[in-house]
């Protein structure tokens, strides 16, 4: 019969597909042939060259490979770890860094001075386009290794070469001793190097001098107590073992599989079927589950994360500073934290984290408590807007907490509010850039190192890194740097929390939340604990045997 | 028939070209700051920024910038994403998953709707008829962002009967759910389809005559109705395909393939404009491959239809 | 027919043996309409899907009539709390009232999804029939240009286009989702009518409306667009499904609609994620969608009968 040919065609090109998608399966298993290690959820990085690593996902495989100059105590000071000692003179000007011998890199190389004075060269120099070379604007000659924008009427062109290849700040003493001369005085520089882009490379991550190799960033060498196994497989995981006598602090598992998830559901899916060991956050949604899914392996820990709105400065009907004060007044912070983020923030009440020295409760006063009456009243004595706007970006989750501060504003204020959103950040900085009316902007920071200076500097500092809503003062500015030029760390402490004060007068931004850690996991894993950084204690995690 | 392959093949080449033109000017009309963009929330430096752009030339003219990428192209280099991976490697990587995922949801969707379509249709009406239509709609209606978590939560950690989430390398089973999520959406149409092309057909002349000459009527219906009635769902499933391929973004993402769907999305939120057009080259080319095989199928399908 | 890139049908797939039937024309020479309305009129199915489809667009066009709560007036204090008297659907994450939400949400569900799906009918239907009738290098042109639309990823092309379409920020974004649905998802309209146009062109009846001097425009629209259209509709009754739950995505990637706009699109994707908890606020606008596509569908279903002489 003539209709049977496309029938045996279907069921034999049904069958070719079937086989089609089968084949490549199997062999999945291997990496979690030891049973002593333990998989633990991120995000795929953006770079694992340390100079170029900013985010959390990168930060935390590094931390794994990597053995850093100082890591912070209990308190949040800096303890030596691979540097034997690091101290300033008495202009806290110059600082000697002693490093501990004995060391080596994963290929055997001992680690030495240059391997850092490479490194942070190479971090610094304006070309290489590294995500962290803000961090070395501190050290001397700096600006040397920038280049400017040579783009002018004629269109685009090539940008001449900087002044200069190598940190005049640098200066090698010995092997195992190095010299960082900066700037300008920094009683706390020794808190910065616990930050990723202070790591050392070895002399193999160069193909020649201030070039790194082709494909070193996919099996990169450190000098931690883990090292890579095989390639960073993109997307899909990163495989560390245990270094053979590591000289440093030894952790307790043999290995850690970094598993990479495009989305935190996901993620905890896996968690919940036993697939993953730790996730470090838990999606808010899954948040009212997870006591019920994890027990007692649902837990929270502090970090630095801070969450506020600000107002652009060039939008004037924002300018008078009753407006900014009867707005945040009128936000009920506590019900959001409860209802929508279930207990996983906490209302903010100051400028800073908690987690820094120097922090104190309150400093954002009776501004930050809600109180609708008197809200309502400032607001129609300083005539505020008839229409309040709040932008934000739509992949970060916001969605649920804009649009509830907006239903309390409404409700308190008597206008209307409305949550605008944006595809990404981005598209918000862009908006901003041009100057459109956005109304009030979503912001959130995440420090750097534990220094009130890491919120004040970059968040209400003139022409601060992230002071997207261009606040401006000029004795803020000046208290600001006076500490961190002061001789010790309390004298800093105390001209930070001076300019804080001025913060709580001017109203630049509205306090909304602080962050913690909520963290799950298998009951496959024990010890399990998430610093101020959301990243895992990878010397603390033990297996469960 | 020859010619007619030849010819068609010629065009590939042009709608090839036109393709990528038409892709890359969309991400660049998409394109405001992928510098701030890829950097997320965190600033950028005045001197990062200037190395960037001039590594990626991106201040260049948009016809300027896609003459770089097509003359890479053409000497085999598919270029770097803005994170400095190979777009080459990439490729590699995502595409093998991304084809299985996609062949076993259309294995599914043609088995679930044309069986289900053609009973369908002769109870026209009945018991059967109704609930596949009414299931049909409540698919159509949710979004896929609603019905993948939906199906994660059910099948992945409730009952836990698949595994919540698969891998690259991931075998036919852990697949599964997600290639019947995908599915789902195709079904609905092909169902339809499958479903009204029978009824049409059931009241054919052939069928009388067939069913007049003696011929049982399951062989009528399965072998003389059916092969009438495939051709319009054939042209579906050649769309579909493609559909499903692009379409996994967000199944890929619930799932957590890294598959083409997860990198076309990541590109496009990062602006990246080699890496969405590296991406979509090859879906391109696999569209026209399939739509050449969907119309010579036509021919297979029905023997009056014939190519000069 | 010369050109090769064209399908030559010698014979609808409908039609099977050649045997007289065409175009069932009796001697009393009556309207297609006319006879279409003849049959609706007695099926129940139709009458059925009618008042369904008013009841919506009565919704849509006056919510007011079915509620008199504010579905913008929502407090936390109300946070996922049940049905009741004065709340038929309960309350949602945010504390708004489920019924009034989803009574409001008709409004923009039923503009985008209806008016996005005419678009890609007119467009789809222009372009299958033009492609599928005239053949030859217009047939090339026009396939290949469906492959080039097929292989822009749907992602890519609603973002663009939305964002170019919304560039006014104080629109709500209703006619940017519109547009920006209507021209990405013509193109299987496209492709179905091209292929069903190719079948049925060379039947006898085209041939002797052909040879009685017939215009291309009077052979399409007369002849050869009633006895395509089958497929077609049952297209088009679904793509009005996929394009309500299309904008709920756009909506969910922040290049749908603005600000405080209701739709149920945006109250299913954001119910979805509390649904362990609270499954209500996914429920009832999920249902009233789907009972939306399904009106539509069964007017489709039952004016394709209708119109399709095949079927009598």
């Amino acid at each position: 019969m003539p209709g049977k040919s496309p029938w045996k065609m279907a069921v034999g090109a049904t069958a070719i597909a079937l086989l089609a998608a089968g084949c490549g399966s199997g062999g999945s298993d291997d990496s979690a042939a030891s049973s002593n290690t333990a998989i633990i959820g991120i995000g795929e990085p953006q770079h694992l060259i340390p100079s170029n690593t900013t985010e959390s996902n990168g930060a935390e495989v590094l931390s794994s490979l990597f053995y850093p100059l100082v890591d912070f105590d209990d308190k949040n000071n800096p303890t030596e770890v691979a540097a034997e000692s690091i101290t300033a003179d008495a202009t806290n000007k110059v600082w000697t860094v002693k490093l501990k011998s004995g060391f080596t890199f994963h290929n055997g190389e001992p680690v030495i001075a240059d391997n850092y004075i490479d490194a942070w060269n190479y971090a610094a120099y304006g070309p290489n386009g590294q995500g962290g070379s803000y961090f070395f604007t501190r050290i001397a000659g700096f600006d040397d290794l920038q280049s400017e924008d040579p783009d002018g009427e004629e269109g685009p062109q090539k940008a001449p070469e900087p002044k200069a290849k190598k940190l005049t700040g640098l200066k090698k003493v010995d092997d195992t001793t190095f010299t960082v001369s900066l700037s300008a005085p920094f009683a706390s520089f020794k808190s910065l190097l616990g930050y990723t882009v202070f790591y050392p490379l070895p002399k193999a991550a160069f193909s020649s001098d201030g070039v790194i190799a082709d494909g070193f960033e996919d099996s990169i060498i450190g000098n931690g107590p883990f090292k890579l196994k095989g390639k960073w497989e993109h997307d899909a995981q990163i495989v560390v073992e245990k270094v053979t006598d590591f000289k440093g602090q030894i952790p307790k598992v043999d290995g850690i599989t970094w598993k990479i998830y495009q989305d935190d559901q996901a993620q905890y899916a896996d968690l919940v079927a036993g697939n993953l060991d730790v996730q470090t956050t838990i999606p808010i949604e899954s948040l009212a589950s997870a006591s019920a899914d994890l027990g007692d392996r649902f837990q929270k820990s502090p970090n630095s994360v801070f969450q506020f709105v600000g107002f652009p400065t060039f939008l004037k009907e924002y300018q008078n500073v009753d407006v900014r004060k009867a707005i945040s007044m009128a936000i009920n912070r506590q019900e959001i934290t409860d209802q929508i983020f279930l207990g996983s923030q906490t209302p903010a009440t100051s400028f800073v984290s908690p987690v820094v020295a120097g922090y104190r409760e309150n400093t954002c006063g009776a501004n930050c408590e809600y109180n609708p009456t008197e809200a309502k009243k400032l607001y129609t004595a300083a005539k505020g807007p008839a229409e309040i706007k709040i932008t934000y970006n739509v992949d970060g989750g916001h969605k649920a907490w804009v649009d509830a501060t907006c239903n309390q504003i409404k409700a308190s204020l008597g206008v209307n509010c409305t949550g605008q959103g944006e595809q990404k950040f981005a598209d918000l900085l862009t908006k901003v850039e041009k100057k459109e009316n956005v109304g009030l902007i979503r912001l959130g920071w995440i420090m750097d190192y534990p220094l009130m200076e890491n919120y004040l500097g970059p968040l209400y500092g003139t022409g601060g890194s992230s002071n997207y809503y261009g606040y401006s003062n000029t004795a803020f500015d000046a208290l600001v740097k006076e500490g961190s030029e002061a001789a010790t760390p309390e004298e800093a402490i105390a001209k930070w929390q001076a300019a804080e004060d001025i913060l709580a007068k001017d109203m630049p931004v509205i306090p909304l939340r602080v962050g913690q850690n909520v963290f799950g996991f298998s009951e496959k894993v024990t010890n399990v604990t998430v610093d101020l950084f959301q990243k895992v204690d990878i010397y603390a995690i033990e297996v469960v045997s | 028939m020859f010619r007619y392959i030849v010819r068609r093949l010629l065009q590939m080449v042009l709608t090839f070209f036109g393709a990528t033109f038409v892709v890359f000017a969309l991400t660049f009309a998409n394109q405001d700051d992928p510098l701030q963009a890829l950097a997320g929330e965190r600033p950028i430096t005045e001197s990062q920024r200037l190395a960037l752009t001039e590594r990626y030339h991106l201040d260049e003219p948009f016809l300027t910038q896609y003459w770089y990428y097509m003359k890479g192209l053409l000497t085999g280099d598919l270029g770097t994403s803005l994170t400095g991976q190979k777009i080459g490697d990439m490729l590699v990587n995502a595409w093998p998953v991304t084809m299985r995922l996609a062949l076993i949801a259309i294995v599914l969707a043609v088995v679930i709707s044309v069986t289900a379509g053609v009973y369908s249709a002769i109870r026209r009406g009945g018991a059967f008829d109704n609930i596949t239509l009414f299931l049909t709609l409540v698919l159509l209606a949710m979004p896929i962002v609603v019905l993948a978590p939906m199906a994660q939560l059910l099948f992945g950690i409730q009952l836990g009967w698949f595994p919540p989430t698969a891998t690259r390398d991931a075998s036919l089973y852990a697949l599964f759910l997600p290639a019947l999520v995908l599915a789902t959406l195709a079904i609905a149409t092909e169902l339809r389809v499958t479903r009204t092309s029978v009824v049409e057909n059931l009241r054919a002349d052939y069928v009388r005559t067939a069913r007049a000459k003696g011929l049982t009527g399951r062989r009528v219906i399965w072998v003389h109705v059916l092969r009438n009635s495939l051709i319009p769902v054939v042209t579906l499933i050649g769309v579909d395909l493609g559909g499903l391929m692009s379409g996994a973004i967000v199944t890929e993402k619930i799932f957590n393939i890294p598959g083409v769907g997860f990198n076309i999305a990541r590109a496009i939120s990062t602006e990246d404009g080699p890496l969405v057009v590296g991406f979509v080259s090859i879906l391109v080319i696999i569209f026209l491959v399939v739509n050449l095989v969907v119309d010579l199928l036509y021919a297979a399908l029905d023997p009056r239809i014939r190519y000069e | 027919m010369s050109d090769p890139t064209s399908i030559t049908a010698v014979e609808a797939p409908g039609a099977g043996v050649p045997a007289p039937t065409g175009p069932v024309k009796t001697d009393k020479p009556r309207s297609l309409a006319g006879d279409a309305w003849n049959d609706l009129r007695k099926r129940p199915v139709f009458w059925i899907s009618i008042v369904l489809v008013a009841v919506i667009l009565l919704m849509a066009a006056w919510p007011t009539l079915f509620t008199s709560i504010d579905p913008r007036a929502c407090t936390l204090a109300n946070q996922h709390k049940g049905p009741s008297g004065s709340a038929y659907f309960g309350y949602d994450f945010q504390g708004c009232d489920v019924y009034a939400k989803t009574i409001y949400g008709a409004q923009n569900s039923i503009i985008v999804g209806a008016l996005s799906t005419l678009l890609s009918g007119v467009i789809g239907l222009v372009f299958g029939l033009a492609a599928g009738y005239y053949g030859g290098w217009l047939d090339a042109v026009l396939s290949r240009g469906i492959d080039i639309m097929l292989g822009i990823p749907f992602l890519l092309g609603a973002i663009v286009l939305s964002s170019r379409l919304a560039a006014d920020p104080n629109s709500d974004g209703v006619l940017a989702v519109t547009m920006t649905l209507g021209l990405l998802t013509w193109t299987s309209a496209a492709r179905v009518m091209r292929s069903a146009v190719i079948s049925s062109k060379n039947q006898d009846y085209v041939a002797a409306g052909r040879m009685l001097g017939a215009t291309p425009a009077r052979l399409m629209l007369r002849h050869i667009l009633p006895n395509s259209i089958a497929s077609f509709i049952v297209i088009l009754t679904i793509l009005l499904g996929t394009n309500i739950a299309s904008e709920a995505t756009l909506s969910f990637l922040g290049v749908g609609l603005k600000g405080d706009a209701i739709s149920w699109g945006i109250s299913i994707s954001e119910a979805s994620r509390y649904a362990r908890v609270a499954p209500g606020p996914l429920v009832y606008p999920s249902l009233f969608l789907a009972a939306t596509v399904l009106a539509f569908i069964m007017l489709g279903d039952a004016i394709r009968d209708a119109f399709d002489p095949k079927l009598r």
